[in-house]
């Protein structure tokens, strides 16, 4: 029977229950759309570094951590071909390519200037920068002369696809190397100073102009994201038990402004769900108040009957939590609603450090349904302690005298 | 309800007062509502506590119905003494052994005539299935079968008494007590609600105390006091004195 009352109370005064309500749906509606918005963002953002970065980078240590240039700490064949042996056996893996970044310059007769060039295997990754070709087409034959330009580059360059330009370079052996190659396409990348010096050449092309046989670093992608750590652990354990000198590291040790962005966002949630919070309990606090104290005769009429203030108490805290509930269904139900509506929309955006175009969407799940109904029922329950202690404590006689 | 269901000993003490007294403190000053007041309920009784306004009925009452504690003196309940017991024996002893009638009826407004009566029950555990068939017998018993789904705000005051009255009488206490039960009721209903006490009464022996200033009250009782300034005055005895 105690719910039973708790639940007509909160019928009791329906005005005032609607308010309290829709202050609870409304706060918890703007939560879990924040809290989908934000994850998504975190999620779209970590698919297009990966996209890029791979899972995992292989490499010679002090390449990977940027204490040395590519061309200092190439993988040998022989090692490139034990490291992937190793790769291969890792399960979940979806992917993997080998790279070669070097600097060098490009232009022709009249002038040149910086060229940040990757030599990559064009069949294995280009996907991401086929995507954003704004024009010609990308790289096909693993060891043509051809490159595709940054489309800021080739602005500048005054050359377009089908154009020669020339390209120059250290060797890793520190000798000079030039040689004269095709423009075959142009990319467009959303951070507008690397499409100014941006240049990907076929890795087989980019060996011969450097004079190695080595690669620079090597790309891994997994089925499973959250797999990362453990597969990066578990590769460091092989390599280092086969003898294999090379390192490992996670796509976010590679991009250190990730774990920022990432921290970003998750402090803006956690100061949605707490402002939201704070705003339902002082909303129900006041709400509560009122209605718990209108009803002190009543506890002075149940104590005069013998029911403990145990029982006074809780009955009051159920109250406030089936409010809650109540708040929290209908909040919750209300933000599913916003966020499917709002990826009707299909909007999209390109996020920090990514090329690709993704998708703007409002994930909905357990992570933006779960804490804001567990903030409404926090928020009422700590909102109705109070009043709910004071009527409470008062003695039966000072419980019968109020009005 | 079976008949003389409340019987217990008839005669045997189940109320007293010795010594009772109650001040209040009103800023610097200090009312003694209660000075020393000496008082017997015994089993089967009918006490009306007449008093003018203010001479401290609803003190007496409510240190009666364990309600309040006094700042001198003692209340036994069944003999035994009751200022040392601590806040939960004494709402268990409410729960079990007293029931309660208030000027104002105090019913619980959310629940039905029936589920207010029923709401002691709950309070002493009682199972269902005798709670029901209580319920049903008590409110047959205060002529109220019709209206038992009614809220209180759908009943008229005699009704509401009526019902009161049921929920004071659902879990058989030992002692009944009632503060102006017919004050909030006009002369004709307040008649009906003695008429449906003193029935009680004497069909199961409830013990009734029944503080008020309205003289129609007092023709029910057996057994009259008067109360004045805190003072417990003469005894007047009515009607057929119970065997000891
Ligand atoms: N809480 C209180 N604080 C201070 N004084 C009080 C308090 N309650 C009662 N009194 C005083 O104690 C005296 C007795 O009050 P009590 O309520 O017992 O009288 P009563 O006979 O029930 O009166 P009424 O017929 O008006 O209900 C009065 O003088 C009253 O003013
Ligand atoms: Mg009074």
């Amino acid at each position: 029977m105690t719910l039973t009352i708790a639940a007509r109370n909160v019928l009791r005064n329906r005005r005032r229950t609607l308010i309290s309500l829709l202050v609870i749906a409304v706060g918890l509606t703007i939560l879990s759309f924040v809290l989908g918005f934000v994850g998504e963002a975190i999620r779209a953002t970590e698919r297009s570094l990966v996209m890029e970065l791979g899972a995992l980078q292989i490499g010679d240590p002090r390449v990977l951590d940027g204490r040395a240039s590519g061309l200092e700490g190439l993988i040998p064949p022989e090692v490139l071909e034990r490291a992937l042996a190793l790769v291969q056996a890792l399960p979940g893996v979806t992917g993997v390519t080998s790279q070669i970044r070097f600097a060098g310059l490009v232009g022709d007769a009249e002038g040149s200037t910086l060229l940040l060039a990757r030599g990559v295997v064009p069949e294995d990754c280009m996907d991401e920068y086929a995507c954003v070709l704004a024009s010609g087409r990308a790289l096909g034959d693993p060891v043509a002369r051809e490159i595709v330009l940054g489309a800021r580059l080739a602005a500048r360059l005054g050359v377009e696809a089908g154009d020669r330009v020339n390209v120059a370079t250290g060797t890793a052996a520190g000798a000079f190397n030039a040689a004269t190659v095709t423009v075959v396409g142009t990319v467009r990348l959303a951070d507008s100073q690397a499409e100014e010096r941006l240049g990907l050449v076929p890795l087989g092309f980019a060996q011969r102009l450097l004079r190695t046989d080595g690669v620079e670093r090597v790309l891994v992608w997994l089925d499973d994201l959250d797999q990362a750590p453990a597969a990066a652990a578990a590769l460091a354990d092989s390599f280092s038990a086969a003898g294999v000198p090379l390192g490992v590291r996670r796509w976010d040790e590679l991009t250190p402004f990730f774990s920022s962005i990432a921290t970003f966002w998750r402090a803006f949630s956690g100061f949605t769900t707490l402002a939201v919070f704070v705003l339902v309990f002082f909303s129900v606090l006041e709400v509560l108040t009122i209605a718990f104290l209108e009803r002190t005769r009543e506890v002075g009429t149940v104590r005069a009957l013998g029911a403990s203030r145990g029982r006074v108490f809780v009955g009051f805290v159920s109250e406030g939590l089936l409010l809650g509930a109540l708040g929290g269904l209908l909040g919750v139900a209300s933000g599913i609603a916003l966020s499917l509506l709002f990826n009707a929309l299909g909007l999209s955006f390109v996020p920090p450090g990514g090329n690709m175009p993704q998708p703007i969407r409002v994930s909905v799940g357990a992570a933006t349904v779960g804490p804001p109904f567990l903030v409404a029922l926090g928020a009422t329950l700590l909102a109705s302690l109070y009043p709910a202690g004071k009527n409470a404590r008062l003695t039966v006689v000072e419980a019968l005298r109020a009005l | 309800m079976g008949q003389g269901s409340f019987c217990y000993v008839k005669g045997t003490p189940v109320l007293e007062a010795r010594e009772l007294t109650k001040f209040y403190t009103l800023g610097k000053e200090k009312v003694r509502a209660l000075d020393r007041v000496d008082f017997t309920a015994r089993q089967g009784d009918f006490t009306v506590v007449n008093g003018p306004s203010g001479s401290g009925k609803s003190t007496l009452l409510n240190l009666l119905a364990l309600i309040d504690r006094p700042s001198a003196g003692e209340v036994l309940f069944e003999g035994k003494p009751t200022s040392t017991l601590p806040e939960r024996a004494l709402a268990h002893l409410r729960r079990e052994k007293i029931g309660l009638v208030f000027q104002t009826f105090n019913l619980i407004p959310v629940l039905s005539a029936a589920e207010n009566v029923e709401y002691p029950l709950l309070l002493t555990r009682t199972p269902r299935a005798e709670r029901r068939e209580r319920v049903r017998a008590i409110l047959a018993e205060v002529g109220l079968s019709d209206l038992a789904r009614r809220r209180p705000d759908e009943l008229s005051g005699g009704q509401r008494q009526r019902v009161a009255v049921a929920r004071a009488l659902v879990t058989q206490p030992r002692v009944v007590l009632a503060d102006e039960p017919t004050a909030n009721l006009d002369s004709a209903t307040g008649k009906q609600i003695m008429e449906l006490l003193q029935g009680l009464n004497r069909e199961h022996c409830v013990t009734f105390v029944v503080v008020t200033h309205d003289p129609a009250v007092v023709p029910y009782a057996e057994r009259v006091l008067t109360i004045r300034d805190g003072r417990i005055g003469g005894e007047e005895r009515r009607g057929e004195p119970r065997p000891a």
